[in-house]
Parts: C-alpha cells; sequence; structure tokens
C-alpha cells in the first residue's frame, strides 16, 4: 500500500489482509478525515482492480442501491417495434434483458467479471435502518433475484469495504458480521510521513511545523478537530504561497483550510494572539 | 496449528463473551482462519488479527486489550500453551487484569458451561453495603413507576412525525408518484404508489449521577428507567461518578433487583466522588452515535462536582448540537429554597433545554412529554 503512498501501519495493513484472505467485509471507523475512503480507493488501485462506490444517504433505497428497469428506454422500444409492425411477444421478450437494466452499484458489484472488484460502501451511518438490513443479506449471499431475469450470482466475491463517522449506532449484526478496523488520529511521525509523502513540495521544516501544530489542535478540545484531509489541504496551500516555515501572520490567514468552525477559530486566533504559536509548534523542536 | 492453540482461541472467545462482547461462532472460527494466515510466533500479529476479527466496535476495542494481556498472562499459568514463546506478558498484573484473571480461572473451573456471564466480586465493603441498599429500595411506588414507564415507552416508540415517506402499504395515495410511475409507462398500467408518515422513534440516552450524594434519587430514577428499557423503548443507560460505565446490557435483566446487583458488580465506583464533565466527555469520546435529532439527553445529577465546570460546558455545549433535547434532572429542585448555584449547573444551564425535579413519582409523570420528541 505504501506503494500507491498511502502511509499506512500494522492495524491497517492487518485489517486489510485479513479481509482479502478471509473474504470478509471490512468495517472501518474513525475520527472524519483519518483515510477512512482512501482505504478502499488504494486498495482498488493496489489489487488493479475497479472500486465501485455506494455513497449512503439518508432514504437510500433498495432500488436505488440496486438496480432499475430503464423505462424510457423500454417505452422507446416498444415505440419502435410497433412502427415495424413486430411480433408483440417477441418485443416483449427482449423487453426485460441485460440491455435495459441499469445496474446500481451493488448490482454492478455482484454482476461484475473478471478481478474481483472493491466495493466500498461509504457513510454506512446515513442510511437508514431498513437499508442496513438490507445490505446485511446481500453481504451474506452476494446474490440478487430480479423477478424478470433470475438470480444473477456473483462469480468473484467483491472486496467491501464499509465506512462510517459513527453518526448513528449501527446493529450488533451488521457489525459481527465484518471485520473491524478503528483508525486513530496519527502520531506526529505517521502525520510527518504522510505530509511527505503527498506533499513533496513541502520542505522538511514545513512539513514539521504543520505536523506539530495538527497535533497540538487535536489536542484542544476544539468543536470540530481537524483530520488528515485537512492537514494536506493546509500544506499544499501553504506550498501554493511559497512558504517554507510557519509565521504567525500565515497561520492566521490561512487557518480556514483547517478549522471549519467559527468558535474554533475565534479561540485558536486568540491563542495565536497570545504569541503561542511558537509552543504549539514547539513538538518538533 | 496445534489443537490447544485452537482451544486457547476459543475460550478467549468465550471470555470476551463473559466481558459483554457477543463474538459470534463465525467470528471463533475466522479468529482461528485469520491467525493461520499471520505469523503466530509474534506476538502483535496475532493481537492484531485477533483484534480486528474479534471487535466490532472501539468500545470492544477496550475490553480486548484488556483481556488480551490478562488472558494470555494467565493461560500460561494454567496450563501450558505450546507456543509459550509469543504468550510472555510484557505488563506486571494489575488490579484489573487480577480481576480479569480470577473472572477466567472461574470460567475455566466451570469447564463447558458455555455462555453465562461470570460475575467479578471485586466490590469493597463500603461499596457493597451501597449495592445492598440499592437492592432492598422499599418497594411501594414500585408499580406506580412501572405503569408510568410502559406510558412513556409507549409514546416514544409511535410518535408520527409530520414527513412522509414512502411505503408500498402505506394508508395514503402519493399522487405525485403516480403521475410519475404513469408518464414512464404512457398512462398504461397504473400502479398506486403509496405514503406514510414516517413513524419516529425517539432515543433516550440517561447519564445518571451515583455519586454519594445522589445515591437516594439515583435510585429511583434507574427504577424508572430499568422499566422503561423493559417496555420495548429504546434506552441507552450510563452511570458515572468520577467514571462513565455503560450498564444498558446489565438492564437487560429481568429484574431490577438483578440489574442492581449485575451493576454493583461492574461499576467499581458507586457512592464515590463526580466529575459530571469528564463523564459527559468520555460519553462523547465512546458513545457519539448515540446522538442524533431524535435522541433525548436525560441528565440526572445534583450538580455537585469536583471537576472543571469548563469541561461541563463544553461538554454539554457538543451533546446539545447533536441532540434532540437535552433535560438535567436536579432532586434538589424539589426542595423550596433551590437555585441552581453549583458552578457545574451555572456552567450547565446554557445548554439545557428542561430543568426539572426529579424527587418522586409525580415529578416523573410531569417528566413524560419531556421525554418524547
Amino acid at each position: 500500500m505504501e506503494g500507491e503512498s498511502y502511509v499506512t501501519d500494522r492495524s491497517i495493513a492487518t485489517a486489510v489482509f485479513l479481509a482479502s484472505t478471509l473474504g470478509k467485509p471490512l468495517l472501518v471507523e474513525g475520527h472524519p478525515g483519518v483515510g477512512k475512503t482512501d482505504i478502499a480507493k488504494v486498495l482498488a488501485r493496489v489489487q488493479d482492480t475497479d472500486l465501485i462506490r455506494l455513497q449512503c444517504y439518508e432514504g437510500l433505497d433498495a432500488t436505488t442501491a440496486l438496480y432499475e428497469w430503464n423505462y424510457p428506454r423500454q417505452l422507446l422500444h416498444i415505440k419502435l417495434h410497433e412502427a415495424h409492425g413486430d411480433d408483440p411477444n417477441a418485443t416483449e421478450a427482449s423487453l426485460f434483458s441485460d440491455r435495459f437494466l441499469l445496474k446500481r452499484p451493488l448490482l454492478a458489484a455482484i454482476a461484475h467479471k473478471g478481478k474481483a472488484p472493491v466495493l466500498l460502501i461509504d457513510e454506512v451511518d446515513r442510511s437508514d435502518e431498513e437499508f442496513e438490513a438490507f445490505l446485511l443479506e446481500i453481504l451474506s449471499d452476494f446474490q440478487v433475484t430480479i423477478p424478470e431475469l433470475g438470480t444473477i450470482r456473483a462469480e468473484v466475491k467483491p472486496l467491501v469495504v464499509l465506512t462510517s463517522n459513527r453518526s448513528r449506532e449501527l446493529s450488533e449484526a451488521l457489525r459481527r458480521r465484518c471485520l473491524y478496523l478503528w483508525i486513530e488520529y496519527p502520531s506526529l511521525e505517521k502525520e510527518l510521513r504522510i505530509v511527505r509523502t503527498k506533499v513533496p513540495e513541502a520542505n522538511e521544516q514545513l512539513a514539521r511545523e504543520i505536523s506539530a501544530f495538527m497535533q497540538t489542535l487535536r489536542r484542544i478540545s476544539l468543536v470540530k478537530s481537524p483530520g488528515l484531509s485537512e492537514t494536506l489541504d493546509w500544506a499544499m496551500a501553504l506550498v501554493a504561497l511559497h512558504a517554507d516555515h510557519l509565521d504567525q501572520e500565515l497561520v492566521r490567514e490561512t487557518l480556514g483550510c483547517v478549522l471549519k468552525d467559527e468558535a474554533d477559530l475565534r479561540r485558536v486566533a486568540e491563542q495565536l494572539d497570545q504569541g503561542k504559536l511558537s509552543d504549539m509548534i514547539g513538538l518538533v523542536a | 496449528m496445534s489443537s490447544s492453540f485452537v482451544r486457547s482461541v476459543v475460550a478467549f472467545c468465550r471470555a470476551l463473551r463473559a466481558r459483554g462482547v457477543p463474538v459470534t461462532a463465525a467470528e471463533s472460527l475466522d479468529a482461528v482462519r485469520a491467525l493461520v494466515a499471520v505469523d503466530v510466533s509474534d506476538r502483535e500479529d496475532v493481537r492484531t488479527a485477533l483484534r480486528t476479527v474479534l471487535a466490532a466496535s472501539r468500545h470492544d476495542l477496550t475490553i480486548f486489550d484488556e483481556l488480551f494481556e490478562a488472558f494470555w498472562h494467565a493461560r500460561s499459568g494454567i496450563e501450558s500453551v505450546p507456543s509459550r514463546s509469543h504468550v510472555r506478558s510484557t505488563r506486571p498484573p494489575n488490579a484489573d487484569s487480577q480481576a480479569s484473571r480470577i473472572s477466567l480461572e472461574n470460567w475455566m473451573r466451570k469447564g463447558s458451561s458455555s455462555d453465562d456471564v461470570v460475575q467479578v466480586r471485586q466490590a469493597s465493603t463500603l461499596e457493597a453495603s451501597a449495592q445492598r441498599d440499592l437492592v432492598n429500595l422499599a418497594a411501594g411506588d414500585q408499580q406506580d413507576i412501572e405503569r408510568l414507564a410502559r406510558r412513556i415507552a409507549r409514546r416514544m416508540a409511535l410518535k408520527p412525525s409530520r414527513r412522509w415517506r414512502v411505503r408500498p402499504r402505506g394508508r395514503r395515495i402519493d399522487l405525485r408518484r403516480t403521475m410519475r410511475s404513469l408518464l414512464r409507462t404512457g398512462g398504461d398500467a397504473a400502479i398506486l404508489a403509496r405514503r406514510d408518515r414516517i413513524i419516529r422513534r425517539t432515543r433516550l440516552v440517561v447519564l445518571c449521577d451515583v455519586s454519594g450524594s445522589m445515591e437516594l434519587y439515583a435510585r429511583l430514577l434507574l427504577r424508572f428507567i430499568h422499566a422503561l428499557q423493559n417496555a420495548f423503548a429504546r434506552v441507552e443507560t450510563f452511570v458515572f461518578s468520577t467514571r462513565l460505565t455503560r450498564v444498558t446490557p446489565l438492564f437487560r435483566r429481568a429484574s431490577y433487583a438483578q440489574a442492581l446487583t449485575a451493576m454493583g458488580d461492574r461499576v467499581r465506583d458507586f457512592s464515590g466522588g463526580t466529575k459530571i464533565g469528564e463523564a459527559l466527555a468520555a460519553f462523547l469520546e465512546g458513545w457519539p452515535e448515540l446522538l442524533d435529532s431524535r435522541t433525548v439527553v436525560l441528565l440526572l445529577s445534583d450538580g455537585w462536582d469536583t471537576g472543571d465546570p469548563r469541561m461541563v460546558d463544553e461538554a454539554l455545549q457538543r451533546i446539545a448540537r447533536r441532540a434532540g433535547r437535552i433535560v438535567w434532572l436536579n432532586p434538589l429542585m424539589g426542595s423550596p429554597d433551590f437555585s441552581p448555584e453549583t458552578r457545574a449547573m451555572r456552567a450547565a444551564l446554557p445548554h439545557v433545554d428542561v430543568l426539572a425535579s426529579a424527587h418522586n413519582v409525580e415529578s416523573l409523570q410531569a417528566l413524560a412529554r419531556h421525554l418524547v420528541l
């Protein structure tokens, strides 16, 4: 995975390894912005296979996630056949075939041919409980029955990664069906390695100062603690501004990259005004 | 893989179950399969692999880590495990692992009596006496409380929302969607789309202060909560004094007395001091998924806090952002000359939606309407 510039650690590597060895779905939890979704993306790249993504949201139901018939196209098809005066029976037979089937992510993953794809079910905690139950069924059998076509069974079991931000409690049944990975905020060393890997343009001092600053921020109790994605956004912003180290003015101007809550911004800005920047990046000194 | 190693894994799964992690048989099997796939001579590899397979939430991880240390330590003392080299413990047994070990030994002596939970008695004499008090509560109000709880539970479970959703067998016809589906088929074969009101189920999260000053009132409220939870309402219960413990699973027992006994065994700091802010922060860190707009957070405390009031302010502010409502029950409000003067109360007030008393059954009755969102 490191080859795909995803800085990993032992628990992540083990979890991914076991998920593919045991053929079980992997449930990934952690604070926002620690790279949960990226696991699936990198996994697909490493395995050189397709990534199929299902983004969950409130109200997501089985049809949107599984399949739909392409009604307008079917209608058009009927009209065309009528115009040619074709046999109605033949028309009907051709109506429910693969070409009118709109494959939504879950069916796409099951019907996938060739190498096993990676199926990412993102933010599963945002979907409703009914959908979760439906998901559980799909994940245990990897088969779907479409009344008009029959049962479609997965030739190769997709590698499933689920992510959750813990905004809702997931059912115990789903949890126990999956392998579990909790991603903690990165340590200073790991964060530094990530900045170096992802934003190589940042010089060593800048990278160190950024990482240390972020580590300090996470220790203050904020409304929204910044994740890794904020670190990287900020690093890129600073590079774009041709910064080679942090100073008070610069941090103040770019703090919006890191903190997304007004109260947090005010709080950190106050600390900066008291000249605490050197303390905040003191971890590396 | 040697059979005694497999046995160890199976025993470990049982030990996890005894600590409340509901490991399934399929998971024990996966655990063994996982160990075949990794390097079992590396203790850290074994730990990470088992963690991934056997834990299913962040709380499980904490229990897992604690037990893993204690377990392999205890195992190596009781029966010789062949791959002993990687079973060495790096940590001397502290009070916690000592306790887990006792529970494990108990379990092993019991042989194959499968899933029953082994109770570890580790309460000091003082804590034990507090617990006896709790069990022996005079049960005059008991029926009243239970009837009230059932009524509230029903309302919490069946409150219709004002919003509609698609329901194949809903009570009303959804005209808009019916028309849309007619468009698709060009007016033929009308399928009536139906809709119905969403049933909003309120969830109740109870954070109950069981420190010394609250002892009497905590009994009353916990009895109410116990009845509520057993009347099919969605209730999550936590108790705290200096630290927070989730007692929901313990409350699933048949009787209140049993639940209390179990709680007395599990909760170590019954009737100690109070750190409200820290308890709230621990709740936010550990169980954020319990908070959404349909959650009522019920906090029972007299506000006598030995912790930092700023922590109370911060934690409650964060809870208020996510929860539907915060209700603070302060039993001291029952006295006529009450005013919320303690530092913790003052820090909390801006974030609290309802401040009410809870010193008797009548006040619980008055509380009912605040518990349904």
